[in-house]
């Protein structure tokens, strides 16, 4: 591939990971507001409200290590969108692989971490440490279906596993070829995604949405810029991963958008986990699913 | 007192931009900034009952993307829902200090136009415009939630404009306000934000910004100490010995 051609796919791809990040942000609000049976925000809710965050006057800033922390939470979103093929686009997912992309995705949050420490607030301090328990247990389940799925398609290439579910239409799909791999990564999805029941790290009422708490002006915009990539980096991983990519970008955003739509539209229907037991959630049900999930595979 | 007194004095603003391309760019910004307003509601009365109706299904804010937010470095509006108690003002000034510019204020109800009810009671701060600069009042007791969504629209409206800018009249006119807060919380009184740093900081130093008043807090003031964390772990008694 020429060199112009590859710079052009690793500017396009983060790009618009980014506008459909924010179109997932749009339909979830609108999923919950649909659910209350409100009529939720207009159409560009969030671009309004990253751009306002942005115009802010105040920037009040806590220093470098907050800064880069935040630098670091969208860095290493938009590295993991240059590793998620697209149709069309590969970007540098040929080299890069599942395992790369597994820790990309964990760059964010220790990118929080830092940012929220130098905050110096005990309410993000809480919130944080809530936050990196809770990765630590949805990671267990979600580490053992990436296993799982790579050793099925005997690939840790995301273009190959792509590629091999395509080949025999939805019969080969993951979710039908590994359906407990499969259930167990939606529920490390609904933790990843933090949503109910696994919110307790923001919990607003109680620790003022806790990573977040002083964060304002253009630090929570890049948070919010955060949350669309996060949503698009899970709907796009988990769609390559069971759904069989897009074969188009037609069936493409309708997969990765119904994707991120389940965590949402059954959120509402949990009451919240203490971070205990969340941990003991994660690793008894989806870690023994995915367990289970692969015996079947390495049988 | 008329009713023209209550209005706080709206200040000019000082930026004044003479690129046509970057009165676009700030018109289309202003339009953003009020399509989306984050409200830190501090729900110091009877007032803040009106607001979860406002928010929920029948009468949804969130349409005019008015979120809900929890701390002051997030919020745009800080909505005063009621009495304000000598005590609760404190609160209530600290909490306007952190909130990052612009930032606006709606008093709701009638007790923070003049006291209300509450007229009489030594304890109650009667104009919440003496103390932070008000963007809004919505009268009532208490008002319902249709009239403070029109209050909300005719914030928007005013933030489009470029009208909202009583955020400024605090750093402008800063000696005024802080001489009100010390009339009532006696002259030792002081935040940890530093107003008339941050007034220099965003040029919006005014000849009223500095004056007696802030002399005395000057007078007065002690240097912020870093809190200490102290965790005396006592014994725990033990029902077996
Ligand atoms: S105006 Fe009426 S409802 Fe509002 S705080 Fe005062 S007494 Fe309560």
């Amino acid at each position: 591939m020429h060199w112009t051609h590859l710079l052009l796919e690793l500017i396009l791809m983060p790009l618009m990971a980014f506008f459909i990040g924010m179109g997932m942000v749009l339909t979830l609000r609108k999923i919950g507001a649909k659910l209350q049976r409100r009529i939720g925000p207009p159409f560009f809710q969030p671009l309004y409200d990253i751009l306002k965050l942005h115009a802010k006057e105040t920037q009040s800033s806590h220093g470098l290590i907050h800064e880069i922390g935040i630098v670091m939470a969208i860095g290493g979103y938009v590295a993991a969108e240059t590793l998620l093929p697209v149709p069309g686009m590969n970007g540098i997912a040929q080299q890069g692989g599942l395992i790369t992309l597994a820790y990309m995705t964990m760059i964010p949050s220790l990118g929080l971490a830092l940012g929220v420490g130098q905050c110096a607030n005990p309410n993000g301090s809480i919130g944080i440490s809530r936050a990196l328990t809770a990765m630590l247990a949805y990671d267990v389940p979600f580490i053992l279906v990436v296993f799982g799925t790579a050793y099925a398609a005997q690939s840790t290439n995301l273009v190959e596993i792509i590629a091999a579910q395509q080949s025999d239409g939805i019969a080969s799909w993951g979710l039908v070829q590994n359906p407990l791999l499969a259930l167990a990564g939606l529920l490390a999805l609904q933790g990843m995604l933090g949503k109910q029941p696994f919110e307790i790290y923001v919990a607003p009422a109680e620790i003022a949405t806790g990573p977040m708490v002083e964060m304002g002006g253009k630090f929570l915009g890049g948070l919010f810029i955060m949350q669309c990539f996060q949503l698009y980096t899970a709907g796009v991983l988990y769609t390559s991963l069971f759904l069989g990519g897009g074969e188009n970008w037609l069936t493409f955003l309708v997969k990765i958008f119904a994707v991120v739509s389940i965590p949402m539209a059954i959120a509402y229907l949990f009451p919240r986990f203490r971070t205990e037991d969340l941990v003991r959630f994660f690793w008894k049900w989806p870690t023994f699913l995915a367990l289970l999930g692969l015996a079947f595979v390495l049988h | 007192m008329g009713i023209r007194d209550i209005p706080v004095r709206q200040a000019p603003s000082p930026h004044k931009s003479t690129n046509p391309l970057g009165r676009v760019f700030d018109e289309f910004l202003r339009f953003c900034q009020s399509r989306s307003l984050f409200i830190l509601h501090y729900c110091t009365g009877c007032g803040a009952i009106e607001l979860p109706p406002a928010m929920t299904s029948r009468f949804d804010m969130e349409r005019l993307g008015i979120q809900p937010m929890v701390s002051p470095r997030q919020a745009d509006i800080l909505l005063v829902t009621g009495y304000v108690s000598v005590k609760t003002l404190k609160r209530v000034i600290l909490t306007y200090e952190q909130m990052p510019a612009p930032k606006y204020v709606i008093g709701i109800c009638s007790c923070t136009v003049n006291g209300g009810m509450y007229w009489q009671s030594y304890a109650t701060a009667k104009k919440l415009n003496d103390y932070l600069p008000v963007d809004l009042y919505i009268a009532g007791c208490m008002p319902r939630p249709e009239a403070v969504i029109a209050g909300m629209r005719d914030l928007r409206r005013n933030i489009e404009r470029g009208t909202a800018n009583a955020w400024r009249d605090y750093f402008l006119r800063y000696d005024h306000y802080l001489g009100n807060q010390q009339r009532l919380f006696g002259e030792t009184w002081q935040t940890p934000v530093d107003v008339i740093a941050e007034a220099k900081h965003y040029n919006l130093l005014g000849k009223e910004t500095q004056g007696e008043h802030t002399a005395r807090l000057a007078r007065h003031q002690k240097p912020l100490e870093a809190l200490t964390l102290n965790l005396e772990l006592r014994e725990q008694p033990t029902l077996l010995k």
